[in-house]
């Protein structure tokens, strides 16, 4: 339900992708706000299925999704469907590729804080 | 010794960098200064050709302050994956742009020149003999792609650095390097953390892009020490805080924690990060896993045709509610036209629609009132590439629709010519790991004394 959810491009600072070498598209998504980043990893929204659900890639092919408390963010890294540069790309440095996980639903953090 | 003192003063040689930020840096005493000046990340075609990405006199302005810089304070200047692939050709450029800044100001110095490319021949026979883990491309690494690529050029780690600094030299130019190597060879090579010196090494070579605001092009301190590693950026009023600098770890790496590189793992699991005033960042507990089989990345590129595109813009509402259906039946005629000419790759990018994101777009309706179209396409020659999007153009341009009311032309055109011939066309092939004996054996050195 709408007004329950949130989108993570409303709790995150940060939400950035880029390439990790030719062959791999990683993203980076950070929070200014520790408990909003606890809320978003408690609530498990973030996992290798949604991630591949978005990209259209295989769940193989999430290489690495998991939160890093240290830089309170979460690391995602997928196979690139295609190489950068390489026929069919359009995306050379691979840093467009992060509006799909700003639409991510997250249940609504203090929601009754208002 | 209880700290090494690093300065990057930016994160990409040839982008420019912030001069007065620099001098702030000078005054802190550094040991070195370091430089990355290359990257895979602007795509295959600088692989492909070993061109530099940007014209020669950016280079030369960039290191003009940095060279002065070092000489004047007597501390080494040591730049890597000159110039942008690292490539024998390109690093020839970067030595002679160095020879050119000596000559100019009277820099005298001795200078280690380090090469990274691979001897296709010399390849092959290591391929026949063993096998080359892909780190991305598809199938088995053979000869007759090794033949195909541009040249092969492997990222050295900090050995090759260190005994060039061992050999007395002031000036390091390196061909292809990791990044983190450039700056973590002089403080392993005085007795320092491995895995502090490279992940300090890490965050210096973007420069100020672990910093707030994020630039590229602010310089950055790092100081290496026994236990711990500091950041601080050199613009007084820009910050290193504990997100900026561990959210930088995380920078274009697939892992948070586990960063392989030449002969190990850096794994910054138990990293911590601890802000000491507003502006600096503190860092311990990163550490060198050491592998059992020191290996190298090998990177090229293959060509695989030659690339034209044509770029118009169209804003008739009519025509852009019917635009797939419209550009299909060009592609249609296109290949009706040029099937006996070989195969061919038309790539529509619509900008306004999907061109960025193709069928990952999220948006479904396109609301744009006009369109960016560019005709790409990618055949065995030239000629027949420039022929082909040339063809699609002047079918679009007067293609009929239903509706149409624009009967004198569909697309306007941005300049003249239309036709671009943009050269020849790559993808990465090359993008394996190959094991060494030495860590230095695949990156032969020459010293140089430059008098002037």
């Amino acid at each position: 339900m709408a007004a329950q959810a949130q989108r993570l491009d409303q709790l995150a600072k940060v939400i950035r992708s880029k390439n990790a070498g030719p062959f791999e598209l990683t993203f980076d998504i950070m929070f200014d706000d520790p408990a909003a980043y606890d809320w978003v990893k408690k609530s498990g929204v973030i996992n290798a299925k949604r991630i591949a659900e978005a990209y259209r890639v295989r769940v193989d092919d999430v290489l690495v999704c998991r939160p890093y408390d240290a830089a309170v963010a979460f690391k995602i890294t997928i196979r690139r469907p295609v190489s950068s540069g390489d026929i069919g790309d359009r995306d050379v440095y691979g840093c467009q590729q992060h509006v799909p996980l700003t639409q991510i639903e997250v249940p609504a953090f203090r929601a009754a804080a208002g | 010794m209880d700290e090494i003192v690093g300065l990057a003063p930016s994160g990409s040689m040839g982008s420019g960098y912030n001069l007065e930020a620099f001098e702030r840096g000078l005054a802190a005493n550094p040991h070195f200064i370091g430089q990355d000046a290359g990257s895979t990340d602007m795509g295959p075609y600088y692989h492909g050709t070993g061109t530099p990405f940007l014209p020669l006199a950016t280079y030369r302005h960039d290191l003009s302050f940095m060279l002065r810089a070092a000489r004047h304070r007597r501390i080494p200047l040591l730049v890597g994956s000159a110039l942008t692939s690292g490539c024998n050709s390109s690093l020839q450029l970067a030595v002679r742009i160095v020879g050119e800044i000596a000559r100019e100001h009277g820099l005298s110095f001795r200078m280690a020149v380090i090469s990274a490319e691979i001897d296709k021949a010399d390849l092959k026979r290591r391929l026949a003999r063993e096998t080359f883990e892909s780190l991305g491309p598809d199938g088995a690494l053979t000869p007759e792609t090794i033949d195909r690529c541009g040249p092969i050029a492997a990222q050295m780690g900090t050995e090759p650095f260190i005994r060039a600094l061992d050999a007395g030299a002031e000036v390091v130019i390196a061909g292809r390097a990791c990044d983190d190597a450039i700056f973590a060879a002089m403080p392993i090579m005085q007795g320092f953390d491995k895995g502090l010196s490279l992940h300090c090494g890490k965050i210096l070579e973007c420069a100020g892009l672990s910093a707030i605001p994020y630039d590229l092009a602010e310089p950055l301190l790092g100081r290496v020490r026994r236990d711990h590693f500091e950041v601080e950026p050199c613009h007084p009023d820009h910050r290193c805080t504990t997100v900026s600098v561990a959210g930088h770890s995380l920078y274009e790496r697939g892992d948070p924690c586990l960063q392989p590189g030449p002969g190990g793992m850096n794994d910054l699991t138990d990293a911590t990060f601890t802000q000491l005033d507003a502006r600096r960042v503190k860092v311990s507990g990163s550490r060198f896993i050491p592998d059992a089989t020191y290996r190298v990345k090998l990177e090229g590129a293959e060509q695989v045709g030659f690339r034209s595109i044509v770029i118009v813009g169209i804003r008739d509402p009519v025509m852009i509610r019917q635009i797939d259906s419209i550009l299909e039946e060009a592609r249609q005629r296109a290949e009706d036209r040029f099937k006996a000419a070989g195969a061919f790759n038309l790539l529509y990018r619509i900008y306004g629609k999907n061109a960025v994101m193709g069928p990952l777009e999220p948006e479904v309706e396109t609301r744009s009132h006009e369109l960016g179209l560019v005709i790409d396409v990618v055949a065995p020659a030239q000629d027949l590439a420039t022929g082909i999007a040339m063809f699609v153009r002047g079918t679009l341009q007067h293609a009929s629709y239903p509706g149409i009311v624009t009967t004198a032309g569909n697309m306007a055109y941005p300049f003249s010519p239309f036709g671009i011939p943009v050269g020849p066309a790559y993808r990465f092939a090359v993008y394996h790991l190959m094991a060494l004996k030495d860590p230095c054996e695949c990156f032969p050195m020459t010293i140089e004394e430059v008098r002037n």
